[in-house]
């Protein structure tokens, strides 16, 4: 293979590896919950209105109250939320926010973003509570852990 | 004359029969015309491109490409990572064809150096190496995927940790290309976007065609000890030629599934070549000659024969299961029809070749034939 023929493909395999990262940074999917509930940042309460309806990215506004959360599902990091306040003083709020790549949950507060708060605080990774056990399933442990163990259960032979 | 309709006749033997057993079964199956046509035209934008792929080998003298089913293999690979890493949209899709792209390019080089060992015998030499290629396809997806390839989603995987479930959802792209440019003319979804793919991929083979490899392609497909004589490396241009069309059976595959909105993992690309086949042999191409045209006119016959058989069958004789089971007698029967046909034509050629050089007239028949 000659230099020229050499160079050539190289430069093509390092656009594909580029063109694929771009890709992947732009349609990378996110899942944002659109949350109306109050939050404390620095010691100030920030509290959305009583009905909003919220927009992202162009899509069909939905109508919120206050302690609500909506799940909205996008790609890309840059985005766009159009927030209109009905209740109160009417007024339309339009910002942009970032998604980092590899945050696949985010939790976008609407009383940071309508309070004016640093926009470092508008989106937070969403991480999801651990689940409590039913009563039902916590009697089964408590069930489970009084009885004895056999002697011998670790060289009892595996099921096949 | 007589001579010229029997040469007609037997040159669209395929066709005719294909188009009389429609205009059987398209009454008979009373659905209605605006449901059938949807359907086709979904249907048009869903295999055209994959039946395409099949083209260029022809064209160098291999046959049919069962090896097709390879690259479509690469394509379901391509659309599983992007499923995982959570890729949508036409983004998602570019990107599957681009990691389907090296992983086609590879086992179409395979594929072709094969073939190349076993010139003359390239359609059944495929069709075994896709069976031989599939246990590795299940191996890496059904066992290393999880445990060697990292998988992020863990809704993707098997209850045991490894290996990827039977079925993935592609809701992030499905019809994201058909509805790319939507269009609804008298209450018909059509699908723009896909149509102008396989507009796009249709020029690149007529270009291609009149290109020095192009030409390279058919005189080796014509004559490999002519063209071997003539300074044009055959062995290299039969590799190009199934590498493209395994790259193009991979891009086909993800159109094909994008359309579906769901992958079967392990058997989404089984009878992917065996249907691209029939249709376009279904469309009046044989083993040796195959074009755009036919590309076109064997996916509507074939797809239509799939749309009315079932229930024309369940008219008929009271059971839908006959549609089923008349897809798969369609399928292998118009492939065992139209090898018949080509051993047929050419054994008469031959005959009416050694007749001529003997210096005797052919016979009637053999003539019209030939």
């Amino acid at each position: 293979m000659s230099s020229r023929s050499l160079i050539q493909r190289s430069a093509l395999l390092f656009a594909l590896l580029v063109l694929s990262a771009w890709l992947f940074y732009i349609g990378k999917a996110h899942t944002l919950l659109i949350d109306t509930n109050a939050v404390t940042l620095d010691g100030r309460e920030f509290k959305s209105a009583e009905a909003i309806t919220v927009s992202v990215d162009g899509k069909t506004p939905e109508d919120m109250g206050r302690a609500e959360r909506i799940l909205v599902s996008v790609s890309g990091q840059q985005h766009r939320i159009v927030i209109e306040v009905v209740s109160g003083g009417a007024r339309k709020v339009e910002k942009r926010f970032a998604v980092p790549t590899f945050m696949d949950s985010a939790l976008v507060s609407i009383p940071a973003i309508l309070g004016d708060a640093a926009p470092e605080h508008w989106v937070t990774k969403f991480t999801a509570a651990d689940r409590e056990d039913t009563p039902a399933e916590q009697m089964q442990h408590e069930g489970d852990a009084a009885l004895p163990t056999p002697p011998d259960a670790k060289s009892l032979p595996s099921k096949p | 004359m007589i001579s010229k309709l029997r040469l007609f006749l037997i040159e669209n033997a395929v066709v005719i029969l294909f188009v009389l057993l429609i205009a059987f079964a398209i009454p008979v199956s009373g659905l209605p015309a605006s449901f059938l046509l949807q359907e086709i035209l979904t249907r048009l934008g869903r295999n055209t491109f994959l039946v395409i792929a099949l083209l260029l080998p022809i064209m160098a003298g291999m046959g049919l490409n069962f090896g097709m089913v390879l690259g479509a293999m690469a394509g379901q690979i391509g659309l599983i990572f992007i499923t995982d890493w959570g890729v949508v949209g036409l983004p998602g899709l570019l990107l599957a064809m681009i990691i389907s792209l090296p992983i086609s390019v590879f086992l179409g080089w395979l594929c072709g150096s094969i073939m190349n060992l076993a010139k003359g015998r390239e359609m059944v030499t495929g069709f075994i190496l896709a069976f031989f290629m599939n246990g590795l396809y299940m191996m890496v997806v059904l066992y290393a995927m999880g445990s060697i390839i990292p998988v992020f989603n863990p809704e993707m995987l098997l209850s045991r940790g490894y290996g990827i479930r039977n079925v993935v959802g592609l809701d992030g792209v499905r019809q994201c290309l058909d509805n790319l440019i939507p269009l609804k003319i008298a209450g018909l979804n059509i699908p723009v976007f896909s149509f102008l793919i396989i507009a796009a991929v249709s020029w690149f083979i007529v270009w291609f065609r009149k290109t020095k490899l192009g030409q390279d392609m058919r005189a080796a497909g014509q004559d490999r000890a002519v063209s071997g004589a003539a300074g044009i490396p055959v062995e290299q241009t039969r590799i190009v030629a199934i590498i493209i069309s395994t790259v193009l059976a991979g891009i086909g595959q993800i159109i094909f599934l994008q359309n579906l909105g769901t992958i079967n993992t392990t058997s989404s690309h089984e009878q992917i070549g065996m249907f691209s086949i029939a249709a376009l042999l279904i469309g009046g191409a044989s083993v040796t000659k195959a074009s755009i045209p036919n590309v076109i006119v064997g996916v509507i016959l074939f797809h239509l024969l799939f749309l009315v058989s079932p229930m024309a069958g369940k008219n008929l004789i009271g059971s839908g299961m006959l549609g089923e089971y008349f897809r798969q007698f369609v399928s292998y029967g118009v492939i065992a029809l139209a090898l018949v046909l080509y051993e047929w034509k050419r054994a008469a050629q031959e005959h009416a070749s050694r007749a001529t050089l003997r210096g005797g007239a052919p016979a009637d028949g053999k003539e019209a034939a030939a």
